[in-house]
């Protein structure tokens, strides 16, 4: 009995290790090894420790990486800017309103991402009225366009990643005792004051994990790029998908992932560093 | 106490590692692609039941309740999935190629792709092959210029679909002047013009506006004229590559004209927009119908094949795709049927039409060479 006792955190343990161990571990296992082949498709890829793949992938990409930070730290901001008044409005409203306005976030994850996505470009069409006010207010040219531009690719990125965005700052948000903010302004504080030394650091983990959960699914987009981008906005998502399904070179696709998953990865942990652990446990560690 | 737990956890983990191996082991064959072990074999042929599924581009039949897919489906008792999820050959095939290696079809009993494709996807033995018995409608009507065809001299894994050719629409609202490739380059139309992601179409209707011989062309030809292309996508020219859905940007009025395949009318369904015989260059293609290895229900697949070379079927066909059609006896009855159609150059094209067009032309040279030239065409699409 007391053996068996033992064991059940392990027991507790064996889904999640099986979960990741499927559809985590072994499928990088495959992606690993299909990096370190050689040769072409029509003669097959054969095993041989080909590590060339890994600074191969990454010649004539630079542009298309250095491009997909920007499109995705752009549209991460953006969304931030946007979802943070927004999930404070919704936070600060009547419980009923509150389950309207948060609907009316979630609504159009109801509708497939793609079909979204084509939609935009119909909206956004040359000759739609969307594009003659841009137009007439001047923030288009006159013979100017808004699809098959960098702002396109841009503005669908933030549109598509926004309720990721506003989920987690909401979260914290409502969490936030305004009896705090409340103490501060009777401590002299002005609003701003206020703002930036209560509120802030107390929904600082929503706007952490806001900004992952955008900024990380944004960086491998390539659909964005495909239907509202032109000629010169591909990412690197594009570059691996062409790699894949166009030129068929396998391993030098499966290099190119890997190394942009530990670009990630990298950028993740920094980001985490300068944000500090404190703002991912939030209040429980100041507690103790 | 400590100790025995990192033991404890270092055991875990070397035995997630050893599942992971051999897990691995188990599913992974020696080589990725390098084409299928499968002998080649030969499509079975008989009496049509069950259900189908056929993959082929979007606009390329009449897939309604009264169309021709309805019409087979009712006369064989066969249920039908008529998938359009072709839009492009490489992509498609890209999509497809690893289920092909492994010696499945994805399901579907019969594609519509590109000659080129087709030949390719044969040498990689992703192809049955047919016995001409079983396919006796197609050759009573298969016209004389279609019974042969230089991918596959025996007709023994594609039979013509439809083919057409490969030109520049127009919107003859905005941009009446354009005739020819040179045209499009005309700073005038920066970003207004589309072209084809397809780099046999595109690539050798370039050369021949630069006066570069397509069928003769060496490797650097190939690649001097993607790295000119890659000019006019770089200034914005160009406004994007496009698979089939450049007709969407044509129906939008947000180009002026795109290179495109001369059937699509009732894709981009506006009045205004025209195909057109670049004045400097023209191309043709055909599709071709194959079985892939594996597939399901040949026998639904075979009878398609023979319904579809009925001359009354195939003018249905033709009326509605408006593209060329391999069968026998069709201008008959599209002439008595409607004398406009029948008469259409582009559906029955006279030889001066198509006198010296290139036809999808591969890259010269070796597997690697090929490889080379679709890579830099790859770096111009994904700009």
């Amino acid at each position: 009995m007391t053996i068996g006792r033992r064991f059940i955190p392990y027991w507790l343990l064996a889904p999640g290790a099986v979960w990741l161990l499927l559809f985590f571990i072994v499928p990088m296992y495959f992606m690993g090894e299909l990096a370190l082949r050689s040769g072409t498709f029509e003669t097959g890829f054969v095993f041989d420790w080909q590590f060339s793949n890994f600074p191969d992938s990454l010649q004539g990409n630079e542009e298309q990486i250095v491009r997909s930070c920007w499109y995705a730290g752009l549209a991460t901001i953006l969304a931030l800017l946007i979802s943070y008044p927004l999930a404070y409005a919704i936070a600060q409203a009547s419980p009923r309103w509150r389950i309207l306005l948060l609907f009316a976030v979630i609504a159009p994850f109801f509708t497939t991402y793609l079909i979204r996505t084509i939609a935009w470009k119909t909206i956004l069409a040359d000759q739609s009225p969307i594009v003659d006010v841009l137009q007439y207010m001047q923030l288009v040219p006159d013979d100017g366009r808004v699809l098959a531009t960098s702002g396109a690719v841009i503005a669908g990125l933030t549109y598509n990643f926004l309720p990721f965005m506003i989920l987690p700052i909401y979260a914290s948000i409502e969490r936030l005792d305004l009896r705090l903010v409340e103490a501060a302004k009777d401590l002299y504080s002005s609003s701003t004051q206020a703002f930036l030394r209560v509120t802030l650091p107390l929904t600082a983990p929503g706007i952490v994990a806001g900004v992952l959960l955008t900024f990380i699914p944004a960086f491998g987009d390539y659909v964005n790029a495909t239907i509202l981008g032109g000629t010169s906005q591909a990412m690197i998502g594009n570059k691996i998908q062409s790699l894949y399904l166009f030129e068929r070179d396998y391993p030098e696709a499966a290099a190119l992932s890997f190394l942009m998953m530990a670009l990630i990865l990298v950028v993740v942990l920094v980001y985490i560093r300068l944000a500090g652990t404190d703002a991912f446990m939030g209040e429980e560690e100041e507690r103790t | 106490m400590s100790e025995t737990r990192t033991i404890r956890t270092l055991i875990v983990a070397a035995l997630m590692l050893a599942a992971a191996v051999l897990i691995a082991a188990c599913g992974g064959g020696d080589t990725v692609g390098g084409g299928s072990d499968e002998k080649v074999t030969t499509a079975k042929g008989g009496k049509p039941t069950g259900e189908v599924t056929i993959s082929s581009w979007p606009g390329y039949i009449d897939p309604g309740k009264n169309g021709t897919v309805a019409e087979f489906e009712e006369r064989y008792g066969v249920d039908v999935s008529y998938i359009e999820d072709i839009t492009s050959n490489v992509q498609f095939f890209g999509k497809l190629q690893p289920q092909l290696d492994q010696g499945q079809s994805g399901e579907r009993s019969l594609f519509v792709v590109t000659d080129w494709l087709a030949k390719q996807m044969y040498d990689l033995g992703y192809l049955e092959e047919f016995s001409h018995d079983d396919l006796q409608t197609v050759f009573e009507n298969i016209l004389p210029a279609f019974e042969k065809s230089e991918s596959d001299p025996g007709r023994k894994f594609s039979i013509p679909w439809q083919g057409g050719l490969t030109g520049i629409w127009v919107d003859t609202a905005q941009a009446p002047e354009i005739r020819s490739i040179e045209d499009l380059f005309d700073p005038k139309y920066k970003g207004r013009i589309t072209f084809l992601d397809e780099m046999r179409d595109t690539v050798p209707l370039v050369m021949q506006y630069r006066g570069i011989d397509p069928s003769n062309a060496s490797k650097q030809e190939w690649l001097d004229t993607i790295a000119f292309l890659k000019d006019a996508a770089d200034s914005g020219q160009i406004r994007r590559f496009a698979d089939n859905s450049y007709t969407e940007d044509l129906t939008s009025g947000n180009v002026v004209a795109a290179i495109g395949w001369s059937g699509d009318a009732s894709l981009i369904g506006r009045e205004s927009v025209e195909w057109r015989k670049p004045t400097d260059a023209c191309d043709t293609f055909f599709d071709q119908m194959v079985i892939p290895v594996g597939a399901p229900n040949t026998a639904a697949a075979l009878a398609f094949m023979n319904f579809v070379y009925r001359p009354e079927v195939q003018a249905d066909i033709a009326a509605y795709v408006n593209y060329v059609t391999p069968v026998a006896g069709v201008q008959e009855i599209l002439v008595k049927r409607d004398p406009e159609l029948g008469n259409n150059e582009l559906i029955f094209p006279p030889p001066s039409l198509t006198r010296g067009c290139s036809a999808d032309p591969n890259p010269p040279g070796s597997a690697q060479d090929q490889q080379d030239v679709t890579e830099a065409f790859q770096d111009v699409v994904t700009g």
